[in-house]
């Protein structure tokens, strides 16, 4: 005996609702066809807003670790000055600080010349990353330029630079910054800190050991910078990928709804297949009654067959959501395997309880009136 | 002998709308083990409302019913459920197959829903017994009316009840097929002790039976 067989035999509600299923094949392929769309949206669509996030989390980079320090310009501060950085750098336990001075000044190698931003930094190296090249700890007198200007002036490492009239040796071309960037490197070139005109800076980036540190340090930032009056500007990227997070919570649970609205429209369809069935079937199972099946057998058997149209359309939906997962993830972040990853499999799996609940749910009404019909009435003709 | 089944003063009104309609009035029956009876009677005259008070499937609206000695009357659905399972077995004039189930399933199906494990050698060896143990996997639609009917006579008997109620059981049958159904009816109370009692039109049934009773109007003449 298959196992099949003997799942049937033990479970007899089973075996009734599947020939009861059979019946009408049409009828029952429209109704787990509503279910397979139901769950298919819901699934997919918070795949979608998976997807949608992973791909703006790509495109903004690793950035939450950063803060910068500004000078507030409404309050009158023109510059952060050493006192200030050294403030921060008692407030910042975890992380490096990078004082800025910047300036747009000529750049040029040779005859060609353009017009860059020249930032000034100590310890570059805690920020940037070299393309090509090495970025030293400390900065001295050599310059690093950044990815853009490098392709324009047609620099590499070794080459001279003019910046502003002076000459530097390049030791490093900057690796490109794909994301968003406090101090993007890529159409700048970076030299010694003294090399750039002024004495304050114009603003302090902090690159911390993590996101939570990376907040530490700002709340303790402020608490010391800003004691008296609003001396400087903090600014937190976390509060931007937070936001960005938080809006596509927004959008999924907004697409899940949508999702949701096709599901009751797929429970209402079994509600109305599973009514016309039973009352079909009323005469059938006035016989059942009469030979000795109780009421709750009658209502059991009813909603085995809600529920293996809700299984059925639930697993078809489930494996064309993993499908569709994929190939989302493959057009929208060229890795079509990140669709396995458990935020789906909480998706699909939720799909797939939903369907399964709406099914049963909707055959509790024609099951509650097929089992509460008399058998005297049902078999009169 | 001791009535396997009796009704006592037994009335069953139907309110249709403002009219009522008597369709027993002041019915006294039973029914002894082993015994065959007819109920005959013109339509309309409350016959199978009769039949139905005595399979347990309708109460009467006064009365008692008295099933193996007992007072059925006021039961539970859900007991009269486990009551009809147990003593009952019923036969309709169109047999009422179920058309998705194999004859084999068919006569399973009132030991279906409980644990019951030789229900399946029980209902082969009783369609072998009606003539069908060639049949068990055909479906309703593949056999004939005769065929059908002993179907449902193999469903009727796979609880090993004390009564048969049979509703013109030959009433969609050809006289020869007819015939060996009541042939059948006559073994079975015979071999198994088990009280028939039959709505009939069908008059071959007066040579089968020990008693015949008449309803005209809704009452017993
Ligand atoms: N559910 C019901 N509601 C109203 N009247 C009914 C109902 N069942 C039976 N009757 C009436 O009771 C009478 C007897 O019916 P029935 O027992 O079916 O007669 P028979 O089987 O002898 O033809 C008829 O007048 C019928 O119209
Ligand atoms: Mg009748």
């Amino acid at each position: 005996m298959s196992p099949l067989d003997d799942l049937f035999r033990r479970v007899p509600a089973l075996l009734m609702a599947r020939r009861n299923l059979s019946r009408n094949r049409i009828r029952t392929s429209l109704a787990v066809l509503g279910i397979i769309i139901g769950v298919l949206a819901i699934a997919s669509l918070g795949m979608f807003g998976t997807t949608l996030r992973a791909g703006a989390t790509q495109q903004l980079g690793d950035i939450g670790n950063e803060i910068s320090i500004s000078p507030n310009l409404q309050e009158g501060v023109e510059e952060l000055t050493d006192r200030d950085v050294d403030q921060i750098r008692r407030a910042v336990t975890d992380g490096s600080v990078v004082p800025v001075r910047s300036e747009t000044l000529r750049v040029g190698r040779g005859d060609r010349q353009t017009v860059a931003t020249v930032y000034g930094m100590e310890n570059p190296g805690a920020i940037y990353e070299a393309e090509d090249g090495r970025v030293p700890d400390r900065l001295r007198k050599d310059a690093l330029v950044g990815s853009g200007t490098a392709t324009l002036l047609d620099v590499e490492p070794g080459n001279t630079i003019s910046v502003d009239g002076r000459t530097y040796r390049v030791s490093a071309v900057l690796a490109q910054q794909q994301g968003l960037s406090l101090v993007n490197p890529n159409n700048a070139v970076v030299v010694p800190l003294d090399d750039v005109n002024g004495t304050g800076y114009s603003q302090v980036v902090v690159n911390a050991e993590s996101g939570q540190a990376a907040n530490e340090s700002a709340v303790a930032i402020r608490e010391s910078l800003n004691d008296r009056e609003e001396r400087v500007s903090v600014f937190e990227l976390q509060t931007i990928t937070s936001g960005i997070n938080q809006f596509f919570g927004i959008l999924n649970t907004f697409l899940i709804g949508i999702g949701s609205i096709s599901l009751v429209v797929a429970g209402v369809s079994i509600l109305n297949v599973m009514l016309m069935s039973t009352i079909e079937r009323r005469q059938e199972i006035g016989v059942l009654r009469a030979v000795g099946v109780q009421r709750g057998d009658v209502v059991r058997m009813i909603l085995a067959e809600a529920g293996l149209l809700g299984v059925t359309g639930g697993l078809i939906g489930a494996v064309l959501a993993v499908g569709a997962g994929v190939v989302l993830n493959a057009v929208v972040l060229n890795d079509p395997l990140s669709t396995f990853q458990a935020a789906n499999f909480v998706y699909i799996f939720l799909a797939v309880v939903f369907g399964v609940g709406t099914s049963v749910l909707s055959g509790l009404y024609p099951a509650w009136k097929a089992a509460n019909e008399r058998p005297v009435e049902a078999l009169r003709k | 002998m001791s009535n396997i089944i009796e009704l006592r003063d037994v009335w069953k009104r139907y309110d249709t709308g403002g009219e009522v309609v008597e369709a027993l009035k002041d019915v006294h029956f039973h029914a002894e083990p082993g015994e065959f009876v007819s109920v005959m009677g013109p339509s309309g005259s409350g016959k199978s409302t009769m039949l139905n008070v005595l399979g347990l499937l309708d109460t009467p609206s006064e009365g008692t019913v008295l099933l193996d000695g007992q007072d059925v009357t006021d039961l539970s659905d859900r007991e009269m459920t486990t009551q009809r399972k147990r003593f009952i077995g019923f036969i309709f004039q169109s047999f009422h197959l179920i058309p998705t189930l194999s004859a084999l399933e068919n006569v399973e199906v009132p030991t279906l829903f409980g644990d019951d494990p030789t229900a399946r050698d029980r209902a082969t060896e009783l369609l072998e017994r009606v003539g069908l143990g060639d049949r068990l996997d055909h479906r309703p639609d593949q056999l004939s009316g005769g065929q059908k009917q002993r179907v449902a006579i193999a469903r009727a008997l796979i609880n090993e009840p004390q009564i048969l109620l049979a509703d013109e059981p030959t009433g969609n049958l050809d006289q020869e097929t007819g015939r060996s159904v009541l042939d059948l009816f006559d073994e079975i109370r015979r071999e198994d002790d088990v009280a028939v009692i039959a709505v009939t039109h069908d008059p071959q049934l007066s040579n089968y039976t020990d008693r015949t009773v008449e309803l005209i109007d809704g009452r017993i003449q």
